[in-house]
């Protein structure tokens, strides 16, 4: 049996830039079932990262509705929102965004530090993220001293080290080298397949979007067409 | 939480630590500032049973010498002296060269004074001898004199030359200001000058602190339809009102101190401001990641409190330090103030401060990055 984890109907988000208002998303409706990996793509300026970020919780949109996880995020204030996003998201940037002054067990355990789990359970799932991220042996080094390609790892176990139910990815290839973005890739693969976890991964790479089971297009705003890539 | 604060502020060392140490010089500028008050108003050496008789107009009108006849007249008193500024130059004008010298009567003084300590011997010494004179045992030792020893005094308010031999070293138990400095007969000067009769200053004794407003009064009374109306108050008062000669001594300080405190202040305000800048992604990371606004705003204040309480906990631990500096530096000067110590109130106060200063310095970056959208704090650098 199915179950839809995200389901956005109807979604409009502005932006005012001065005197103009300018129309990002147009009545974008879209679900997406747990356990799935899906690409969203489009160009710049398409919309797909506002979409991600409305599906974070990050921002709110301007009409329509969105409900993850059967929570509708419209309903919840600033505060419970944050609550919201903590238990349920798990986001992984394209520039990293890990603390420099924490070393890498350091940065997954802050999220956890916003739970009541007691030292030994948070080094325990630190251990464990890390592990499934292959890095293990560098949980005491700083993001400095990691490469792009172990640091973005780092946040991806940062990403799922409180075992959220959906993870949210923006362009977490961009900033990579082949080599590297095809090991976060495979990372990816590995937490839809393995673990279940549901991936919404914008990229504009079509190579990257291959690895995804179903392809989304955002062209001005509006999902103009879905395919089935794998 | 409190690992990423201190992380944070370890993030960038220098900036840190010039801001802590801003902090805590202007804190101990202030509280210096602050004691010095302190001591002056304090002045622990007046004695609560003398009052001091001037003129009505201002410490540098003199009176006639024939008041101290009717002031010694008046119910309660037990002594009276007189007090005149000599000033002069001992050796040149160096500022370790000067230290107070009066001119007074031997004969009325050490009956006025009793806490200065001199023996029998050297009383009578002193009231034999006119060129004779006393000085403190902390003055003496600073010049390196000995009993018998001859200085010169060239006058400058007084044309007169004074050559004048130690021949008593008094002692105060508790003031060591009070033992910087020098008498003489007045009456040297006095013939000198052809008796022109007039007074500074008298140094009444009363028989109880009691009795001193009623003293107080009729002794201005006493003179209040003579061409030299007098000013008559306590000893302390006196002390005081000599110190307000200079100006407004205590609005000056306050003012330089404030003015401190807000150079500080904006100071501190940008370094926390341009700190919080620097980490505008970082902040909206932590909301993505489910911290509150108000964890947010904890974050930022706590970074910025530990600045002004480490500003302030440094001050106050450097501060004994530079407070006996300063007072050596004084003393060589003739400034002198035995209360100098850093008590509790100057503590709470620079402790306060320092509390104020960094909640009120972390409040705007603070609340600057619990109000940003996250979206807008992620695109500002990606």
């Amino acid at each position: 049996m199915t179950v839809k984890l995200v389901e956005i109907s109807d979604v409009t988000k502005n932006y005012r830039r001065d005197e103009f208002s300018i129309k990002v998303l147009a009545g974008v409706s879209m679900d997406v079932t747990e356990g799935e990996f899906v690409a969203l793509m489009g160009p710049s300026g398409s919309g797909k990262s506002t979409l991600l970020n409305l599906l974070a919780g990050i921002d709110r949109p301007t009409s329509g509705q969105i409900r993850v996880a059967g929570q509708e995020l419209g309903a919840l204030n600033d505060s419970q929102l944050a609550g919201w996003r903590h238990r349920n998201v798990g986001f992984v940037f394209q520039f990293y965004h890990l603390i420099p002054v924490l070393t890498a067990f350091e940065n997954l355990e802050l999220p956890l530090t916003l739970t009541k789990l007691s030292r030994a359970q948070r080094r325990k799932k630190v251990d464990l993220a890390l592990e499934v991220v292959g890095l293990a042996d560098r949980k005491d080094h700083y993001p400095r001293q990691l490469s792009g390609g172990q640091e973005q790892r780092v946040a991806i176990a940062r990403a799922i080290v409180t075992d959220p139910r959906l993870v949210l990815a923006d362009e977490p290839t961009g900033d990579l080298d082949a080599a590297s973005a095809q090991e976060i890739l495979d990372l990816l693969a590995q937490l839809n397949e393995e673990f279940g976890k549901t991936i919404v991964m914008v990229t504009h790479d079509p190579r990257a979007a291959e690895r995804a089971g179903r392809e989304l297009h955002l062209d001005k705003g509006r999902l103009n067409s879905a395919a089935d890539a794998a | 939480m409190f690992k990423l604060i201190r992380r944070n502020l370890l993030r960038n060392k220098r900036r840190t630590i010039l801001t802590v140490l801003s902090i805590a010089i202007a804190l101990i500028l202030l509280s210096f500032l602050d004691l010095l008050l302190a001591a002056m108003s304090g002045v622990n050496s007046a004695n609560a049973n003398r009052l001091v008789v001037r003129h009505a107009i201002s410490l540098t009108f003199s009176m006639p010498a024939a008041y101290e006849q009717r002031l010694a007249a008046l119910e309660h008193v037990e002594g009276i002296t007189i007090m005149n500024w000599f000033q002069g130059r001992y050796i040149d004008d160096r500022p370790e060269n000067f230290f107070p010298r009066f001119g007074t009567d031997p004969d009325t003084f050490p009956d006025v004074f009793p806490e200065l300590a001199l023996s029998p011997g050297e009383i009578d010494a002193w009231r034999a001898e006119r060129t004779a004179f006393i000085a403190g045992r902390a003055l003496a030792e600073e010049k390196g004199w000995d009993i018998g020893d001859v200085i010169t005094i060239e006058g400058d308010i007084y044309p007169v030359d004074v050559e004048l031999t130690l021949r008593g070293i008094f002692t105060h138990t508790t003031d060591e200001a009070a033992e910087r400095v020098l008498y003489f007969d007045w009456q040297y000067v006095e013939e000198a000058l052809g008796n022109p009769g007039q007074i500074n200053s008298f140094y009444v004794l009363l028989d109880s602190p009691d009795n001193m407003n009623e003293t107080i009064a009729k002794a201005e009374a006493m003179f209040e339809n003579s061409p030299d109306q007098v000013r008559a108050e306590t000893e302390a008062a006196f002390f005081l009102s000599f110190i307000e000669m200079m100006g407004n001594v205590q609005f000056l300080f306050s003012a330089i101190g404030l003015a401190v405190i807000a150079s500080i202040f904006f100071i501190t305000v940008n370094t926390m401001a341009m700190a919080s800048r620097e980490r505008t992604t970082e902040v909206a990371v932590l909301r993505t990641l489910g911290f509150t606004r108000s964890r947010v705003l904890a974050i930022v204040l706590f970074e910025s409190l530990a600045v002004g309480v480490l500003g302030a906990a440094i001050g106050l631990a450097v501060m004994p330090v530079v407070t006996g500096a300063i007072s050596s530096v004084l003393a060589t000067q003739g400034i002198t103030f035995s209360e100098l110590r850093l008590g509790e109130r100057t503590s709470a106060l620079v402790m306060g401060i320092g509390v104020f200063l960094g909640l009120a310095a972390g409040l705007v970056p603070a609340l600057q990055a619990m109000n940003m959208k996250i979206v807008d704090g992620l695109r500002r650098v990606a």
